[in-house]
């Protein structure tokens, strides 16, 4: 938590957004662990996603019938910390994995609008902060513990598709606002009920961009998105961190008014951690980085604690960075690597970070050489 | 403004009715279809592409821009009583196997059937020989595959690979694409092209069928 405050702690934190339950397993070597547990063993700080506790892990959200779907959310039968609306769309799921993904948004027309009162939980209902704050109490120990919320702007987006809201941004202004509007109540609703929980913060994940940049104008950004995202960031009571995939950087400006407390996942072939440091670091935490794209899944155990050193070395003086993948720790990430991982942030993380000073301004500098 | 300017700004803008019109007023005044389509529609396909590359235009603008150029291409096809040009190719397109992404995917199979391309998409986790049947039967110029995983690219070398035992690689054109894919790589598993983004993928389809 210092260093979402920007401050600098004793050591360089490490947190996932999240942690794919199959490699979790992999890694742990039974199915019988705890939260703690698994922090334990890697030297993680924190915890906020699925764990095993017996169930059998399906990856993604899933939209079955309304009755189906509204029962599981009340009432999940393994150990979460999500608040995130259903995707209102056609569902399918890869048979080799059980990954769940989105076929075809179904919130098409003004028409469809009646799928909300349909699939969409009732976000008053009592039973699963109940069954949540019983899993933050038995688990929490001494870790951080977050919930995984959206604001709906990628909610509106992968449940109208991104044919159909691009068309409609032109043709239909209304329903795009519409549709993200519903969502944005929802989650505001959800997130009053969260701010009386045990929750240290909360991770909101909504995807707007890929590595070439933002899918949508800064204008278009702030007409139809930036307004309902606000509407959820006004009622937080709690530090939060804000995830997108992609180049973030054209609407930076516009993301920080929101008042977050972290950016993640600072994906490396999108953005430049060191650049944003300079520019936004002593206005935003930084969280993420390492890379998914080879370092976890395809290097050597060296590459990955050689990548570890130099982030930190770059994101890490002053404080104010939080090491994370720039992603999530998924089934495919080599268990060697992310056993690099834990052992590299154990051995550069540590502060004053070995051939660093911070300056009082918080700036970065270069990396002199152990002294 | 010439009919030219008019037509491409139309395009640009997402006027898919006013481009309509000012492509039958193109052909009316017996201006040829290649023209109308290659110089004046590309043109306009040309611009809102650079706009995207230096982030002045985004994924809406490229889709009804995409649009408007289809709603127009219409006019050409004999079937809407045009000279019957405008049919640039076939091209069959997925996100190769275990990989379940398709945003990219689905932005370029929109953007080449805006092209003039007739497009089969495959979807996502398409495996090698789902490829190989669909080239058998359909014949394509084209096989676009995507991935954004590193694993799962490597896939993409297991499809051009089932083409070449099938006997079929020869008789198509394979352009590749994701966020993890470069030229590189595309270079070392054989295929012959690699786009960086949606637009990118029109010009290159374009380019390996011999009209761009």
């Amino acid at each position: 938590m210092t260093a979402l405050a920007r401050a600098q702690p004793d050591r360089v934190p490490w947190m996932e957004n999240d942690f794919e339950e199959g490699l979790q397993v992999r890694i742990m070597g039974t199915r019988d662990y705890t939260p703690g547990d698994l922090c334990r063993r890697l030297g993680m700080d924190a915890f906020g996603y699925h764990y095993p506790s017996g169930g059998a892990a399906v990856a993604g959200q899933l939209l079955q019938s309304k009755e189906d779907m509204k029962s599981q959310y009340y009432y999940p039968t393994r150990i979460t910390f999500d608040f995130v609306p259903p995707w209102i769309a056609e569902m399918g799921t890869d048979s080799d994995t059980g990954r769940t993904y989105i076929k075809k948004g179904l919130l098409v027309s003004e028409e469809a609008l009646s799928l909300f009162d349909t699939f969409l939980p009732d976000p008053h209902h009592p039973a699963r902060y109940e069954r949540v704050q019983g899993w933050i109490a038995k688990y929490k120990e001494d870790f951080a513990v977050f919930a995984r919320i959206r604001f709906g702007v990628a909610s509106a987006i992968e449940s109208m598709g991104l044919e159909t809201i691009s068309y409609a941004i032109y043709d239909n202004p209304g329903l795009v606002k519409c549709v993200v509007e519903r969502f944005a109540s929802w989650s505001a609703a959800v997130v009053e009920h969260l701010n009386q929980m045990d929750f240290d913060f909360y991770w909101v994940n909504d995807d707007i961009a890929d590595n070439h940049g933002p899918w949508f104008s800064p204008q278009v950004f702030r007409e139809f998105f930036l307004p309902y995202m606000r509407q959820v960031a006004r009622v937080m009571k709690k530090p939060w961190i804000y995830h997108s995939d992609g180049n973030l950087m054209p609407l930076m400006e516009d993301l920080l008014t929101l008042g977050m407390a972290g950016v993640h996942p600072i994906q490396p072939a999108a953005m430049e951690i060191g650049e944003v440091k300079r520019q936004y670091g002593h206005r935003v935490c930084l969280v993420g980085n390492i890379d998914l794209d080879y370092i976890l899944t395809r290097a050597s155990p060296e590459e990955v604690e050689a990548n570890v050193r130099d982030t930190i070395r770059v994101a890490g003086p002053g404080g104010g960075y939080i090491i994370s993948s720039a992603n999530s720790l998924t089934d495919y990430c080599q268990v060697k690597n992310v056993l690099a991982f834990s052992r590299a942030v154990a051995k550069y993380g540590r502060y004053p970070l070995v051939g660093h000073e911070a300056g009082d301004d918080g700036q970065v500098s270069e990396y002199r050489g152990e002294r | 403004m010439d009919l030219a300017a008019e037509l491409k700004e139309a395009i640009i803008a997402g006027s898919a009715d006013r481009a309509r019109e000012l492509t039958r007023k193109a052909l009316e005044a017996g201006v040829p279809g290649e023209e109308v389509v290659n110089d004046w529609m590309m043109g306009a396909m040309n611009e809102v592409g650079k706009r995207f590359e230096r982030g002045e235009a985004f994924i809406p603008e490229l889709l009804i821009a995409a649009r408007a150029l289809r709603h127009s291409l219409e006019l050409l096809r004999p079937e809407g009583g045009g000279p019957g040009v405008t049919f640039v190719g076939r091209v069959v397109i997925g996100t190769v196997k275990g990989d379940l992404h398709d945003i990219g995917k689905n932005l370029v199979a929109m953007m080449l059937q805006g092209a003039g391309f007739i497009v089969t998409d495959l979807g996502i986790d398409v495996p090698p020989e789902k490829f190989v049947e669909v080239v058998k039967e359909q014949q394509p110029h084209l096989v676009g595959m995507s991935a954004l995983l590193t694993t799962t690219m490597l896939n993409m070398r297991s499809t051009i690979e089932a083409l070449e035992r099938s006997g079929l690689r020869d008789a198509v054109k394979v352009m590749v694409g994701g966020a993890p894919v470069t030229d590189q790589f595309a270079r070392e598993i054989g295929a012959d092209g690699y786009a960086e983004n949606a637009f990118a993928a029109v010009s290159l389809a374009r380019r390996l069928v011999g009209v761009g």
